[in-house]
């Protein structure tokens, strides 16, 4: 039996839907559309899953999905030990996305990293507390900026409205997942100008764990084309 | 780890030279950490959270553990104390152990400078009189005449400021100085664009907080950076002069008249006497003694005098003792005085 794991919602789960279909994969829900289980047809020992992007990386990591369809931000955000668990086979030309760092716009004194870093040190010196750091990505966040020298700034996570955060006293600053940036215009922010954190999309991935075998092979063969 | 007979040897020359046995809890809470050392220290330590929700970790560096030693327990005034234990941080270096086994030693409330430097230096050298070698390096830095020679220098105070606090990240150091040698900070066409936002701001009121930050913080510092542009030429010139600064490297005895020399070919106004240094002696022991001006960036919290000792043994060349000044990790661990301190570890992991 193999597992395959697709988003269960949002604009990820209509495009990879759509290879399935270019393809001539026909998938059968028989509960219909909120049907969280499916198959494909004429491929009895195939199962898909319809679950959250977040939760297909975790079970390739754990092996109880053996070929899933999620996003490269999120297999990057993983722990390390379950990306050391995946392969991604294919990257698509959808789901195309940037993760950022985002300021409140009217902060016209920063422009680049360096400056926040610089904000982020007057918060410790002067303000005496962290430059707080709001965000659904703490690893990939956390590393960037102390990359970039950032060392002084507390994370807080978050699971939604990221945006809102500077303006509610939750934070100061956002790193959040933006492909036009017009959500962030409208709330107020902005990204700095060497603020990209990450370039994300839609990836295919395999979980190291599955064992190879003619229908794996068939399938991913098949959906490898956009 | 050694022998236990000898770390109980190491411990008693330690002793012999005065230091008072402490004891230090295996668990810190996490806050102190993050607190000073900020979010990254995270990915060394092993942390947990205890029943009350508080997060703790194991002893990333016992240095810490005894500053919050001194700190908590309300400490005053001098204290020369030494320990003994294992400390535990997460290495992406399969070959190094996660598991530090060291002897410490410190002086803190340390206010005589000089002198508990090289009292620190000369128990490091009688602890280190207990091992094998044939023959090693003392190499001594001191961070506060890097801190000095930047002061000098013409560049914005902000520049200043960023060398003096990336010191100890080389990497990211480097790419300081290649981004201070190419392209200036203020980029002219955002700043045209912000111009307009700023004479707007300029009529808002400045009391008005923007996530955390007054109106007037901002205009204050948008104002300072358009007037204080860096240029690219003057850029290059600075970083040549601080490439040159870290490249001095020399015996003991000849550190004063190197670091001179060089000062008076940039046309910096600064001189160091040789009695700034804890030993002029170019051989001590079975050790060359050796000056470096790049040395001391392997710990954030050293702020002046560092030293390190690697010895020979088996053709192995082996570093066993590292130490320095960290006159701020008391009070950046919350104390509301400066506790001028200065300590070193012996590595016995080898």
């Amino acid at each position: 039996m193999m597992n395959i794991g697709i988003p269960s919602k949002g604009r990820l789960r209509k495009d990879i839907l759509k290879i399935f279909k270019k393809n001539k994969l026909n998938l059968i829900s028989e509960r219909g559309e909120r049907d969280l289980l499916g198959s494909i047809k004429n491929l009895p020992n195939v199962k898909i899953l319809y679950l959250h992007a977040r939760e297909i990386v975790e079970r390739l990591g754990d092996g109880s999905l053996d070929l899933g369809f999620s996003g490269y931000d999120l297999l990057k955000e993983s722990e390390i030990n379950i990306q050391k668990k995946i392969n991604v086979v294919k990257k698509y030309n959808f789901g195309k996305a940037i993760l950022v760092i985002a300021i409140p716009d009217p902060w016209i004194d920063v422009q680049t990293v360096a400056d926040l870093e610089e904000i982020a040190f007057e918060f410790k010196d002067k303000k005496k507390k962290k430059l707080r750091v709001a965000t659904k990505y703490p690893n990939l966040t956390r590393e960037f900026l102390f990359s970039k020298g950032v060392t002084q700034f507390k994370i807080v996570g978050s699971l939604g409205a990221t945006e809102a955060y500077p303006f509610t006293g939750s934070s100061e600053i956002i790193t959040d997942i933006t492909s036009t940036g017009e959500t962030l215009r409208a709330n107020n922010l902005r990204v700095l100008k060497d603020g990209v954190i990450l370039k994300s999309e839609a990836c295919m991935m395999i979980s190291k764990s599955t064992p190879k075998s003619t229908i794996l092979n068939k399938i991913v063969k098949l959906l490898f084309k956009n | 780890m050694k022998s236990k007979n000898l770390s109980e040897k190491i411990l008693r020359s330690v002793k012999s030279k005065g230091f008072k046995y402490i004891d230090l809890p295996s668990v810190i809470e996490v806050n102190h950490i993050v607190q000073r050392s900020g979010e990254n220290f995270r990915k060394f330590i092993f942390s947990f959270i205890d029943q009350n929700g508080s997060e703790l970790c194991l002893r990333p560096d016992l240095t810490i553990a005894s500053c919050l030693r001194y700190l908590e327990n309300n400490l005053k005034g001098r204290e020369k104390i030494f320990y003994s234990g294992q400390a535990y941080r997460k290495t992406l270096n399969k070959k190094n152990s996660i598991i530090r086994d060291q002897v410490g030693f410190e002086i803190i409330g340390s206010e005589n400078e000089k002198n508990d430097d090289k009292e620190i230096i000369n128990t490091a050298l009688k602890s280190l009189s207990n091992l094998n070698y044939s023959k090693g390096t003392l190499k001594i830095g001191n961070i506060e005449i890097f801190n000095l020679l930047i002061s000098k220098l013409n560049i914005p105070k902000r520049w200043k400021l960023r060398f003096s606090r990336h010191f100890w990240r080389e990497q990211y150091f480097n790419d300081l100085l290649k981004r201070l040698e190419t392209n200036s900070d203020v980029d002219p066409t955002i700043v045209e664009v912000d111009k307009k936002r700023y004479l707007k701001m300029l009529r808002d009121d400045h009391q008005e907080m923007v996530a955390g930050r007054s109106v007037k913080e901002i205009l204050k510092r948008f104002d300072n950076k358009i007037k204080d542009p860096r240029r690219a030429s003057r850029g290059k010139n600075v970083s040549k002069i601080i490439k040159e600064f870290l490249r001095i490297q020399c015996p003991i005895n000849k550190a004063a008249d190197k670091l001179n020399a060089f000062f008076k070919k940039n046309k910096i106004n600064l001189i160091v006497d040789q009695k700034y240094f804890p030993t002029s002696n170019n051989k001590i022991q079975k050790l060359n003694v050796k000056f470096s001006t790049s040395f001391g960036r392997q710990l954030e919290y050293y702020t002046g005098m560092v030293f390190k000792i690697d010895i020979k043994s088996k053709s192995k060349s082996i570093n066993v003792i590292n130490g320095g000044r960290y006159d701020k990790l008391i009070s950046d661990l919350g104390a509301k005085k400066k506790v001028p301190a200065v300590g070193a570890a012996l590595n016995l992991n080898y």
